[in-house]
């Protein structure tokens, strides 16, 4: 009755019936919910082990692999091909067609990462060279030109600003009495 | 399209992929027929539940619930190695202590000017 667990005791004690507190002396349980062998566990040894762990996860014996144990936290959840959900039949009739996914089938490790509106993996129109080639003539032929603009630059000819009356001596607070000297900001 | 290189961590269009036209043999149909069944059985266990007039809760997926909870409870299964260790020190001590050190010297360099008046502070707190 120990290994009942706290959890069951809080819920028969709410329920507030009779019949909850029977049922939790004798250890009788619901046959609904998930079982107790249905979860993930460690890693799987022993032949028999994964071909438990194969039927848990609804995969065939052959086609089941674990993640190496290496101690990352995996376990003994089943290592799938890294495709993403973009590259599955838009066409089939899936239990859940937005994430083109049917019920019970085994998720990716990193589904989340695999859906719809993220990580793409199906192939590309244009070949990987052809992208490359693209991407970088492009990039470097626009640096190459932003270079020549710096060496040889092209813009309207400016100068500073000039003031007349001298530099705008009495404007600038300079002494009415005293003869400022003579500024000539032309060339004739 | 016979130089089409896919990029990496993408996959090969189906139409030029040769295993698809060379290699098939019994045991690859056998496979695919067993992995059809394992399919099909699912499916008919969903469409059981999801037709059932009678079905008031929603439809649990055990698939589901195992990749949650194997992704929420990857620590039992945690061991110390040289490569979780080397992990661990480069995403959780590494960027802690670099941020610690550049910000403290940055900081102290400041405070150094300010003191010997060196520094140009244009921005008053108060007037």
């Amino acid at each position: 009755m120990a290994g009942v667990g706290f959890r069951r005791w809080a819920q028969t004690l709410t329920k507030g019936r009779g019949v909850g507190i029977s049922a939790l002396l004798s250890g009788a349980r619901a046959a609904s919910g998930a079982s107790k062998g249905s979860l993930p566990g460690p890693y799987p040894t022993t032949p028999a082990e994964r071909a438990a762990a194969a039927k848990k996860y609804n995969l065939r014996v052959e086609d089941y692999e674990p993640y190496p144990d290496n101690g990352q936290g995996f376990g003994d959840y089943p290592k799938l091909p890294d495709r993403s959900q973009h590259e599955r039949d838009p066409w089939y009739q899936w239990d859940h067609p937005d994430l083109r996914r049917n019920w019970g089938e085994p998720m990716h490790w990193n589904f989340d990462m695999y859906i719809r509106n993220r990580v793409d993996t199906s192939p590309t129109p244009v070949s990987w060279n052809s992208m490359c080639k693209q991407l970088f003539g492009f990039i470097g032929f626009m640096l190459f030109m932003f270079y020549i603009g710096e060496v040889f630059p092209a813009y309207q000819p400016v100068a500073p600003k000039q003031y007349p009356y001298n530099n705008l001596y009495l404007e600038r607070g300079g002494d009415p009495e005293k003869q400022p000297e003579e500024v000539k900001n032309y060339e004739i | 399209m016979a130089d089409y290189k896919e990029a990496p961590l993408a996959t090969r269009p189906r139409t030029l992929d040769p295993n698809d036209y060379f290699n098939l043999s019994q045991e690859k149909r056998r496979a695919d027929e067993e992995r059809a069944a394992l399919r099909a059985n699912l499916k008919r266990q969903y469409l059981t539940q999801l037709n059932n007039p009678s079905r008031t809760e929603l439809i649990e997926d055990p698939a589901l619930t195992r990749w949650v909870y194997a992704r929420a409870n990857p620590f039992p299964h945690f061991r110390p190695t040289f490569k979780t260790s080397l992990l661990g020190i480069v995403f959780g001590v590494v960027p802690l202590v670099t941020l610690y050190y550049i910000f403290k010297t940055d900081r102290d360099r400041k405070e150094a000017q300010i003191k010997a008046g060196t520094r140009d502070r244009k921005f008053n707190l108060a007037y």
